[in-house]
């Protein structure tokens, strides 16, 4: 059985887990090719034009994906907890998706802990429908928890190496599908890499960690993953030269939380960069040269 | 500073570079002594192109070089308003480094674009319009958050019968109002505070900015050519003792966008070519873009 799984929106997040996962109950994967102009533009035609840039590649991925599987993996994300909360388009991107394209098969589960509905009982409905046992599916979950887990391990590890080196260092504090995807973050980071500077992420810390130092920042930060971006500010705001903020327009959890960002941090400079479809990459070098030549300035004098 | 010139690029950035050569190639020629070109800089919009026809030594973005720039004649200045023809900036700077900035985003209300095209409306000349501005004895207000409401405003502010120098003075403050909220919005400004662009030419703009930050705003003699300044700074630092040629101004320089075709990214390309021959392309987000295509002038 061949299981689609769009490289966009949380793919970034669980890449390890829903690989693993699906490959030990024997099933083969599909994932969908890095974003590109194309799947760009056949996103943005079948949604709404209030949706955000990555439900538009979302959806374009998604389509990608319809002839070349059989099923394809769209799970529904509410919560973790009470405090926890994903974006609204989380909640609703499996229903966005069986509306748009009603020739796709789906399947996915619903995450909500506050309802009972825990990552277990997600994948063991998951598991169900594709006609596995529940021993299977518990065995499937634990080896993929651990994939995911070391992996994440290994990215912060890396990462922590980056932060003893000498130079200019950019936190991205960001969606990690915004970041490490290589048509929206992509070219940012490449041109940071060109300014000569260090781009680090955001995601690459520990999360656990990231969602209690968020505090520091802010007492109630609502949406889980706006708390793990802020927690990495509060980690590693010392250890860095600058951070970049980045959004897409028009991300509803990002333009509060930046804002919120941008006036309570004062001690390191902060720019925000928001991402549209009709970018065009000057404007964006043009922000990101002159921080950089900022950053390198500042540097300078200050040693 | 031997020779200087500010011209309009009238969307056509090659023929405005070989002008500009030409013209101070002519003031060159005027002067007593030989003067020899040891670098060149570019920046502003077009800083690529004008770059890579000019084998240009320094190409730096438009914050740096107005910082620079400024920082050469003023190296107390704690902030700069920077209004050009196509975008608005705000530097912050600390101790003679740069600290903050902010750009306009995706709305050109408040530059020397919207100016011209309201002076064009009421059938002036861009330049007139400071000195009218400053005859005005009961300025229209203009709603300043949009150019599109701002230009609704003056059309009715005009048909009810306000003086065209009040509507232009309303204008001059509308793009201040405009620029403080947009700009301004969250940062501290503090003196000396210099004004410069194109923009910085009309004394009722730097008027308004007086009246509305209650600090002095400092307008130098060259206040539209401090980006330039600093990329001739940066240029001299950067120098890499190539001599340079003149004659860059009588070639032919020509560009071709297209669409590639190589993957599913169809990057707009846009190809530069010197005499015919493709110098450097541009826009491209791997180097796999059909090379013959590119070759190919258009």
């Amino acid at each position: 059985m061949k299981i689609g799984i769009p490289k966009a929106f949380l793919y970034y997040r669980y890449r390890e887990l829903w690989q693993t996962f699906f490959q030990e109950i024997g099933c083969e994967i599909v994932t969908s090719q890095d974003t590109n102009r194309a799947m760009l533009l056949a996103g943005t035609k079948d949604s709404i034009d209030e949706s955000c840039l990555p439900a538009k590649i979302y959806l374009g991925h998604v389509r990608s994906l319809i002839d070349g599987c059989d099923h394809i993996f769209v799970p529904r994300f509410e919560n973790f907890g009470k405090n926890d909360v994903m974006c609204d388009r989380f909640m609703g991107l499996h229903d966005i998706v069986r509306n748009v394209y009603p020739e796709a098969s789906l399947i996915g589960f619903d995450l909500a802990s506050t309802e009972h509905k825990s990552q277990w009982q997600a994948y063991l409905g998951l598991g169900k429908t594709l006609g596995k046992g529940a021993i299977e599916v518990l065995l499937a979950l634990r080896r993929a928890r651990l994939a995911q887990e070391a992996a994440d391990q290994k990215r912060q590890r890396q990462q922590n190496e980056l932060f003893r080196q000498q130079g200019v260092k950019i936190l991205l504090a960001a969606q990690p599908y915004l970041i490490h995807d290589p048509y929206v973050g992509g070219p940012l980071t490449a041109m940071i890499r060109e300014q000569g500077a260090i781009p680090l992420y955001s995601d690459h810390c520990c999360r656990r960690q990231c969602r209690k130092r968020a505090l520091e920042i802010c007492g109630n930060l609502y949406w889980i993953m706006n708390k793990e971006s802020v927690g990495a500010i509060a980690m590693h705001r010392h250890q860095v030269d600058g951070i970049i903020l980045l959004a897409a327009y028009p991300c509803g959890s990002d333009a509060l939380v930046n804002e919120l960002v941008l006036r309570k941090v004062k001690d390191v400079p902060v720019i925000q960069i928001i991402l549209d479809e009709q970018q065009s990459e000057s404007g964006l070098a043009t922000r990101v040269e002159s921080f950089i030549d900022i950053l390198k300035e500042r540097k300078r004098v200050s040693a | 500073m031997i020779a200087e010139e500010y011209i309009w690029t009238e969307g056509n950035p090659i023929e405005a570079v070989k002008n500009l050569l030409r013209s101070l190639k002519e003031s060159l020629d005027k002067l007593q002594e030989e003067a020899e070109v040891c670098a060149v800089g570019t920046t502003g919009s077009a800083r690529k192109l004008a770059g890579v026809m000019l084998g240009a030594d320094a190409v730096k973005n438009e914050i740096t070089a107005h910082g620079v720039g400024t920082l050469s004649r003023y190296p107390d200045a704690r902030t700069i308003f920077e209004i050009g023809g196509q975008d608005a900036k705000l530097i912050l700077i600390n101790d003679g480094v740069i600290v903050d900035y902010a750009m306009n985003t995706l709305c050109a209300a408040g530059t020397g674009a919207f100016l011209s095209s309201q002076a064009k409306r009421l059938g002036i000349a861009v330049e007139e319009m400071g000195d009218m501005a400053l005859r005005s004895l009961a300025p229209a207000k203009i709603a300043a958050r949009c150019t599109v409401f701002a230009e609704s405003d003056m059309v009715h502010k005009a048909q009810s019968g306000y003086r065209k120098e009040d509507l232009v003075a309303g204008l001059c403050s509308a793009v201040v109002t405009n620029y403080l909220n947009n700009l301004g919005k969250g940062k501290v400004i503090q003196p000396p505070v210099v004004f410069q662009g194109g923009v910085s030419k009309n004394p009722a703009v730097a008027r308004a900015f007086e009246k509305e930050t209650g600090l002095p705003v400092i307008v130098d003699e060259n206040s539209h050519l401090m980006g330039a300044i600093g990329a001739a700074i940066l240029a001299q630092r950067a120098a890499a003792g190539r001599v340079f040629d003149f004659r860059a101004a009588e070639r032919t320089f020509s560009t071709r966008a297209y669409e590639c075709g190589g993957c599913a990214n169809q990057c707009e390309v846009v190809c530069f070519y010197q005499d015919g021959v493709l110098l450097d392309t541009w826009g491209n987000r791997c180097p796999n873009y059909d090379r013959q295509k590119a070759a190919l002038v258009g």
